[in-house]
């Protein structure tokens, strides 16, 4: 009987064991799963980041600008191979696929400064990548990476810019646009067994999302054709620097923008670190004579002298302000036509005079000058207009004809699209349209309309159509004029200020064009600016002269492209 | 009487624990498949028997057959009913001590893991491994039983019934001590529960204490691996490596598991994952569901051996089948207890479904016993023989009583 007893009572405590452990598994794995899930995931997950494409660059016809294609890298990892005898068998396994001697393979895996990595061919096709992957060697892997690439080269270098090996905007577009075209990441979680070699199971995977398109304003075409037209002026007159504009007046739509000398973004390790700065937006220099339309509008604006009023301008020298005339030419009593089509120093010293430091610095301002213009690339700078309580009793008769005061590019170009359109403000954009991967159009940059007046229409057509048109007809800017074709511009010789801030450089200047076609209903405003012609040439060194040739070129070929479309 | 019992039967236990232990064996061998995943294996008929995996699935049968061949023998056969001369019993106790004695000569035992528990012999073009402790666990509780209820009126006395029993296991014991703790201290254990179940005295008990304490304290204090894995248990901040990834594979299996073959702690992070800590995979692969159903089989196992043990008439049978109950399900507990981490870790592997050949093969030969306890005797033994053991128990009765 007792030993029934004792045995029952053995038996019977097994099975409440039993239950014991039934009730810890159900509070490990019910009460615990969320612990031990987390805990297990650092050690039995790997995860793999993928990269999806970067978006393109496309100018506003489609042309690929910048690109990103995969290239295959193969590599040796020289901590992976054991002995020298093992290096001499990739060498010469490898030599027969990739067509490097192997001599030269064993030299790049011994002299590998990184263990984990030396590389020894990049672009290679996807037959070598499979060979190599067939023959199995140790410590040999093929890698695809994603390049950048920029099919148009120097073309568009500065508007476009650079992205780095890692696909990140570095400058120009791809910069400003940096978070538009970067993928989303995606990535793929693995299960690995202890020693992280992959077990073959997915936890779970996300593809990612390629970077967007953006299309620019830009036309490539135009942009082409104002690239060798700049160049080659630049190089006959061995000018320092040079940049050009085109834009469309009544939207601020960049159509091309050069800015020399420039790089090849695909190849561009070499290249002057100056070279790479977009001097369109990032340089300023003071205007000269291209400024003068500007404050002749700004003084018909506020009434202080009308079309018909005569300016005495001195013959030839003012000498209360030390003001003297382009090529010592000496003038009378001109209207303001006539002082904008001979450029008179003196006529626009007492128009500004008439404005008075106030009502001249806020037209200025209204402009747009002294402030940054907003285009949409890196680097701009804003130029500088003092307020008038920092002016000399000088400034007033200065600034009228682009001295004592800095500009950028884009500015001029912009107060002359103002003027081009009638008055009303138009801010300089290059991007058009971000694309989705799926042709989508996410956002589109439409002209939203003209608003608001910088002067009245009346003095901004009286400008373009009468004064700036005869400029080109019979002024200073007759190597501007196209025959059939109403031109309006203005040329500017602006003598350039010594570093030392006191007084200017007598044998530098800087030759400017800016204008537009046709004067009537104008499609296009051009600027050209060319830093520094050689005056040691004896060519010439004026605006009209350097400038303007340039200018006539880009514009003739420019409204033949436009009247293509 | 023998048929009257039998007609009072609502059910066969004998046939359900059968079942029991085939679905156990079962998920054994496939578990130990799944368990034995491994990223790089490739599978290589030459060297078939050289993967735990393929050679446990060769176990199935061959346990099976034990199991069948074991149940033949009339269980009396065990016994001191005849004499222990006519006994199986003592042979095995011989032979496992030699075979214990032999593993620990240098050369001759095979080492892993630091400890010698294994001899090997070729047979054909396997070399087949085989671990001794186990058979001589089975043979302590064999001869405990025969022992016990051969002198059941007498074990009261403590000289000349409670320390012969303890001097032999002792003996056993501490051959196996020194290369396997674990396996001793089950050993022990099950001495002392089945030398309680067979009628010794408690303050029996009380005198070997102190030396089994020393003996017990001098195990731990000289094996540093045995201190830190006490220190480890009784420390909460530290968790063994082991320990931790047993605790990873069972919570994240969740209620429903991973699926089966999905498990992810197999592929290196948890060690010992075919053999000792193959329950962990089970939870994580099928839950807390798949794991309580590998408990309830045990539970039913514990069940239907007292029900066998209830109907068995004959004492011996009714010890034997105790030990037996006792050995396998006490096993499954701790088993079941280390992989929880509510006890520390030892080498205890889980019956019929870890991994290793002797454990597998020596409890389906025991279970083989049971089944023929379950039945009333009978198989390999001649009617005459039967009756013979059958007076010789009822001289035994009638003379332990003379004595008591």
């Amino acid at each position: 009987m007792k030993t029934r007893v004792i045995i029952l009572i053995m038996l019977a405590g097994l099975v409440v064991v039993f239950g014991l452990l039934g009730w810890r598994l159900f509070y490990l794995q019910h009460s615990r799963i969320e612990h031990y899930r987390d805990t297990s995931k650092r050690q039995q997950h790997a995860v793999v980041s993928i990269t999806p494409r970067r978006g393109q660059i496309l100018d506003r016809h489609g042309r690929v600008l910048a690109a990103s294609n995969r290239v295959k890298t193969v590599f040796v990892e020289p901590r992976a191979i054991a002995s020298i005898d093992d290096v001499k068998e990739i060498a010469s396994g490898l030599q027969l696929i990739v067509d490097i001697p192997g001599n030269e393979i064993c030299g790049m895996i011994l002299d590998s400064r990184n263990p984990g990595f030396a590389p020894i061919l990049t672009g290679v096709t996807p037959a070598q990548s499979e060979t190599i992957a067939d023959a199995g060697f140790v410590g040999v892997g093929v890698q695809s990476n994603w390049r950048r690439y920029y099919p148009m080269g120097p073309l568009t270098s500065h508007l476009v810019g650079l992205a780095g090996v890692d696909q990140s905007g570095l400058e120009g577009v791809e910069l400003k646009y940096d978070s538009k075209l970067t993928p989303g990441k995606g990535r793929d979680v693995f299960f690995v067994d202890a020693l992280r070699r992959p077990i073959g199971m997915k936890d779970s995977d996300s593809a990612g999302t390629d970077g967007s398109n953006l299309v620019l304003t830009i036309d490539s075409t135009i942009q082409q054709f104002v690239r060798e037209a700049l160049l080659k002026q630049l190089k006959a007159y061995q000018a320092e620097s040079a940049t050009a504009i085109v834009m469309d007046p009544w939207t601020g739509a960049i159509l091309a923008m050069v800015s020399l000398p420039d790089y090849d973004p695909d190849d561009c390790s070499k290249t002057d670190p100056e070279n790479m700065r977009n001097r369109a937006v990032s340089d300023t220099f003071e205007p000269g004579s291209i400024f003068k339309p500007i404050v002749a509008a700004i003084a018909l604006d506020e009434a202080v002298l009308t079309r018909t009023e005569k300016i005495f301008c001195e013959n030839g020298y003012y000498a209360k302000f030390r003001i003297g005339e382009w090529a010592n030419n000496r003038y009378g009593d001109m209207t303001v036509a006539q002082i904008l089509t001979e450029s008179s120093n003196i006529g626009m010293a007492k128009i500004g005079q008439k404005l008075g430091p106030k009502r001249l610095h806020d037209g200025v301002k209204l402009f747009g000058f002294g402030a940054k213009t907003a285009v949409d690339l890196p680097g701009e700078t804003r130029g500088v207009l003092h307020p008038p309580d920092k002016w000399s009793s000088y400034s007033v008769t200065r600034i009228p004809y682009g001295h004592e005061i800095t500009v950028t590019a884009v500015q001029v170009v912009r107060a002359f699209a103002i003027l081009a359109n009638g008055g009303s403000p138009v801010k300089p954009h290059i991007l058009r349209a971000v694309v989705a991967p799926s042709g989508e159009i996410e956002e589109l940059y439409e002209p939203a309309g003209l608003a608001g007046f910088v002067v009245s229409t009346e003095v901004a057509n009286w400008i373009v159509r009468e004064a700036l048109t005869s400029v080109v007809n019979e002024g200073t800017g007759t190597a501007a004029a196209i025959d059939g074709c109403d031109v309006f511009g203005k040329t500017g010789t602006a003598n350039i200020a010594l570093a030392s801030g006191k007084g200017y450089d007598t044998t530098n200047y800087t030759a400017s064009f800016v204008g537009g076609a046709p004067a009537q209903n104008p499609t296009v405003v051009i600027l050209v600016s060319i830093r520094k012609p050689n005056k040691a040439l004896d060519k010439g060194y004026s605006g009209g002269r350097v400038a303007a040739p340039v200018f006539r070129e880009i514009l003739e070929k420019t409204l033949a492209c436009l009247e293509n479309k | 009487m023998a048929h009257m019992v039998e007609d009072a039967r609502i059910f066969d236990a004998g046939r359900l624990l059968e079942v029991v232990i085939l679905v156990l064996m079962a998920t054994g061998a496939v578990f130990v498949f799944s368990a034995g995943a491994n990223v790089s294996t490739n599978y290589d008929l030459q060297r078939f028997y050289d993967f735990t995996t393929l050679k446990q699935m060769l176990f199935f049968p061959l346990a099976v057959i034990a199991m069948y061949v074991a149940s033949m023998v009339d269980y009396r056969r065990f016994g001191f009913g005849g004499g222990a001369i006519r006994s199986l019993t003592p042979y095995l106790l011989v032979l496992s001590m030699i075979l214990l004695a032999a593993v620990l000569v240098p050369g001759i035992g095979i080492e892993r893991n630091f400890s010698r528990r294994w001899l090997g012999v070729w047979i054909g073009p396997a070399f087949v491994t085989f671990q001794p402790s186990e058979l001589a666990k089975w043979s302590v509780v064999f001869a405990l039983a025969a022992f016990t209820s051969r002198f059941a009126q007498s074990m009261g006395r403590f000289w000349k019934r409670f320390v012969p029993p303890c001097l032999v296991a002792g003996a056993i014991v501490g051959l196996i001590i020194t290369q396997d703790f674990g396996t001793a201290a089950f050993i022990s254990l099950l001495t002392f529960l089945m030398l309680l179940a067979g009628g010794a005295r408690l303050w029996h008990f009380l005198t070997p204490l102190p030396a089994v304490a020393v003996g017990f304290y001098y195990a731990v204090v000289t094996s540093p691996t045995r201190i830190n894995r006490v220190k480890d248990f009784f420390d909460p901040d530290i968790i063994s490596h082991q320990a931790r990834q047993s605790l990873i594979a069972i919570a994240s299996g969740g209620i429903w598991g991973k699926g089966l073959g999905r498990g992810v702690s197999k592929y290196g992070h948890l060690p010992e994952d075919t053999t000792d800590f193959i329950f962990a995979i089970i939870a994580e692969e099928m839950g807390f569901v798949g794991a309580v159903g590998v408990i309830v089989l045990f539970v039913a196992f514990v069940v239907l051996g007292m029900v066998i043990i209830h109907r068995c008439r004959d004492r011996f049978g009714k010890l034997l089948a105790t030990g037996i109950v006792l050995s396998i399900a006490i096993q499954a507990a701790i088993n079941i207890g280390v992989v929880t981490v509510v006890l520390p870790t030892k080498g205890i592997p889980l019956p019929f479904i870890s991994a290793g050949g002797t454990s597998m093969l020596v409890s389906a030969a025991a279970v083989g016993v049971l089944l023929n306890i379950a039945r009333g005797g009978g198989g390999l033994l001649s009617c005459d023989q039967r009756i013979d053991l059958l007076e010789a128990t009822a001289i035994d009765s009638r003379s332990g009583g003379g004595t008591g």
